[in-house]
């Protein structure tokens, strides 16, 4: 496995950096929430940059621009891709 | 001439795709608003006469998905199964496509016809995303038409599209096909569902057994609660083989159809330069700057409203002085004609607040809204408004009710759980609106200094966030998270500025409009009944003991319930001055404004906590408040004694 594959949270990837969902590591409702916006296993998506301190980070998926919060996109498991 | 004929459609879409604005250019001047049978939620109608039709287009409201269950989506879906509309107009924005998409296979799942409106083609343009529509309308086997709703372009393509079905007279729609698996397992269910005589399409009743839809399941037990242990069965057979819960597998599929069509249909440019909005963008939600351009855009605004408030607000105060002098000249003071002019009073008194305060401070908020602002308030302040267990949209409300707190709780709406709404509601009353406000500067301000006032208002936001500290502590459950949609920056459109200005601004008059006047009248009766002695001699171990404040003020503050002006107002009439210094020292000033901004939120917006939160809460948020108020407005004014 190169370095690359490793799965990390979606918030410990730097700004601009590109990746693909693994896996949403919470409770039946909040996974169901992001089915409905089109984030499941295998969504690309794209962090675009995060606001001040640990707050919300804005990602590009799903050929749209949403805001996550903190806590939910340290949900996000991902692995990187190029 | 009788040979009108009759088309029924109706407009569904996602949040900010222009679906009002499609709305408002179709119908134009013959809206009508009303609410749907039995529920909050406003119901949008108007009529379209074109060709020799009258054509009737509903509204429906901006939703998200039609399986999460919220009343709204409950309320789309049941009226395009049940009333069969001609056709459903699904608006979609271009610039989101695929997400929007997913949107549009849930409305083809309801087997009704469906006329794709791309709209704000010309925001795709620029961006460099190139849509194939021809490609679209035949793999989605529905008419495709692109439009600019904000100009008006290509909205007339949809009026004749409209009439063009309606002649050929046939109800044709296109089922969007899943994977495999999926289909075979929908199949056998809709099968077992042959029997049963539903008003609802069998294939889409079997999708949303799979989902665990509750309306359907309700519906279904009731008939035949075998089919609910067929579609327990076959969800665990999809279980297994996708290791998700069948909901989910099924909006899985959905995003990827969604997905699969976009990358079919669209080409986007890679090479281009950056956009001005991108620009923009990059500057207002940045780490640092964007908060610099919060704190210039909203204090900007505050600065206007303000200053154009008192303003306009005092230009009105004299017109309606001189009609109480006619008034008085006319009918002189006997009982009953000063309560009829208490009704006149409440109704001069909320035209008081709702022109030069509410008005302004709506049309800059639409605009900042419209032009894609406000989402940008609530990814700066999310981290914020997250110790205070509620998340970054709630700072939108706030923001609000810093105009008038009224509106400000109505807006809570759009928190997506109930204790969060809840919270937010609460933490809203105590942001001082502009009533409170002109007690603040026209009293601390005027006579103790301005550093004194704005001591105030830092003094309220840290009050609010110690609140929403405690009630995150103490309301049970999960804060929700953010999740939001970030909208590209447009240019504000003016129509849909103006036409939510005037929603809003009429949903205030509704709710405060009927219970200002009603307890402005009653608190009248007693003043004129000679009561209001005997009220501020019972208070006065409150207000002169423990607050340190003359006798006349508990009078002051039960009129201040009404609007909390009128506590600097009656304080005016009574010393039948205004040099509020020759009777109280700074430290009462204070104090007086200190229980003025906490000790109730005012009828108006109680009746919103009641009509929302039901009145045993409401009531419990005001005793709460009173008391609150009051130990805080004793303390603060034992701490002033070191001061002055």
């Amino acid at each position: 496995m190169t370095r690359t594959e490793e799965s990390r949270r979606l918030i410990d990837l730097e700004d601009g950096q590109k990746a693909i969902i693994i896996s949403i590591t919470g409770g039946k409702m909040l996974i169901k929430r992001m089915a409905d916006l089109g984030l499941t296993s295998g969504t690309e998506i794209k962090i675009l940059r995060r606001a001040l301190f640990s707050g919300p980070v804005q990602v590009e998926a799903v050929g749209s621009r949403l805001v996550l919060g903190w806590g939910l996109a340290s949900k996000i498991i991902v692995k990187l891709h190029e | 001439m009788n040979d009108e004929k009759k088309i029924n459609i109706v407009l569904a879409g996602q949040g900010n795709t222009g679906k009002s604005s499609v709305f408002n250019y179709l119908t134009g001047l013959h809206q009508h608003t009303g609410n749907w049978a039995g529920k909050t939620i406003e119901k949008l109608e108007g009529t379209l006469y074109y060709k020799n039709y009258t054509i009737d287009v509903l509204d429906l409201p901006g939703i998200y998905s039609l399986t999460t269950y919220s009343e709204e989506e409950l309320i789309s879906r049941e009226y395009i199964i049940k009333q069969k509309p001609d056709v459903v107009i699904n608006i979609i924005d271009s610039t989101n496509l695929e997400r929007n998409l997913i949107f549009t296979l849930q409305l083809l799942e309801l087997e009704c016809p469906v006329i794709l409106v791309l709209n704000m083609v010309d925001l795709a343009k620029k961006k460099g995303v190139t849509i194939d529509f021809l490609k679209l309308e035949k793999i989605l086997k529905a008419p495709v038409i692109a439009t600019v709703a904000s100009r008006g372009y290509g909205l007339t393509d949809i009026i004749d599209k409209v009439i063009e079905i309606k002649e050929e007279g046939t109800r044709d729609y296109h089922i969007p096909e899943y994977g495999k698996e999926i289909e075979n397992i929908i199949n056998q269910l809709s099968v077992s569902l042959k029997e049963t005589e539903l008003p609802y399409p069998k294939r889409w009743v079997a999708i949303k057994l799979l989902e665990k839809d509750k309306e359907t399941l309700k519906t279904i037990r009731q008939i035949n609660p075998q089919i609910i242990d067929l579609a327990d069965t076959l969800g665990k057979k999809l279980e297994d083989i996708h290791g998700h819960d069948p909901d989910v597998v099924i909006a899985d599929e959905r995003s990827h159809l969604a997905s699969q069509i976009t990358r079919e249909i669209v080409k986007i440019s890679p090479h281009r330069k950056m956009t001005l909005n991108e620009r923009l963008d990059l500057i207002t939600t940045h780490r640092f700057s964007g908060y610099l351009v919060m704190l210039l855009i909203l204090g900007g605004m505050f600065l206007f409203v303000f200053s154009f408030g008192n303003w306009s607000s005092s230009r009105l105060d004299l017109v309606f002085h001189k009609w109480h002098d006619r008034w008085i000249n006319s009918f002189g003071n006997a009982f009953i004609f000063s309560l009829v002019w208490a009704a006149i009073e409440s109704v001069l008194a909320l035209i008081q607040i709702a022109l030069p305060y509410i008005l302004p401070f709506y049309i800059i908020l639409y605009i900042l809204e419209d032009w894609g602002y406000i989402s940008r308030i609530s990814f700066l302040m999310d981290k914020l408004m997250h110790k205070m267990g509620i998340h970054g949209k709630g700072c939108i409300s706030f923001i609000i009710g810093l105009g008038c707190n009224v509106p400000g709780c109505l807006s809570c709406r759009i928190m997506e759980s109930r204790r969060e709404r809840f919270i937010t509601a609460v933490l809203v009353t105590l942001v001082p609106c502009s009533a409170v406000s002109v007690i603040v500067f026209g009293l601390v301000g005027k006579y103790v200094g301005m550093l004194w006032a704005f001591g105030l208002y830092i003094f309220a936001m840290i009050i609010i966030f110690a609140a929403g500290r405690l009630s995150s502590k103490f309301m049970v459950g999960e804060p929700v998270e953010l999740i939001m949609h970030m909208p590209d920056y447009k240019t504000p459109h003016l129509k849909t500025i103006v036409s939510q200005t005037w929603d809003a601004l009429k949903e205030f008059i509704y709710i405060a409009a009927p219970i200002v006047i009603i307890s402005g009248v009653l608190i009248q009766a007693i003043y004129l009944a000679g009561w209001m002695p005997a009220i501020s001699g019972f208070l006065s171990p409150v207000t002169e003991k423990w607050l340190g404040l003359p006798a006349i003020t508990g009078i002051l503050l039960i009129f201040g319930i009404l609007r909390k002006e009128l506590i600097l107002v009656m304080l005016a009439a009574y010393l039948g001055t205004t040099e509020f210094a020759t009777v109280l020292s700074p430290q009462q000033m204070i104090t007086l404004a200190v229980v003025s901004m906490f000790y109730v939120p005012c009828v108006a917006t109680i009746s919103v906590l009641w009509k929302e939160y039901g009145w045993k809460k409401a009531l419990a948020v005001c005793i709460a408040e009173i008391l609150f108020a009051i130990v805080l407005a004793g303390i603060v004014m034992r701490i002033l004694d070191f001061v002055f």
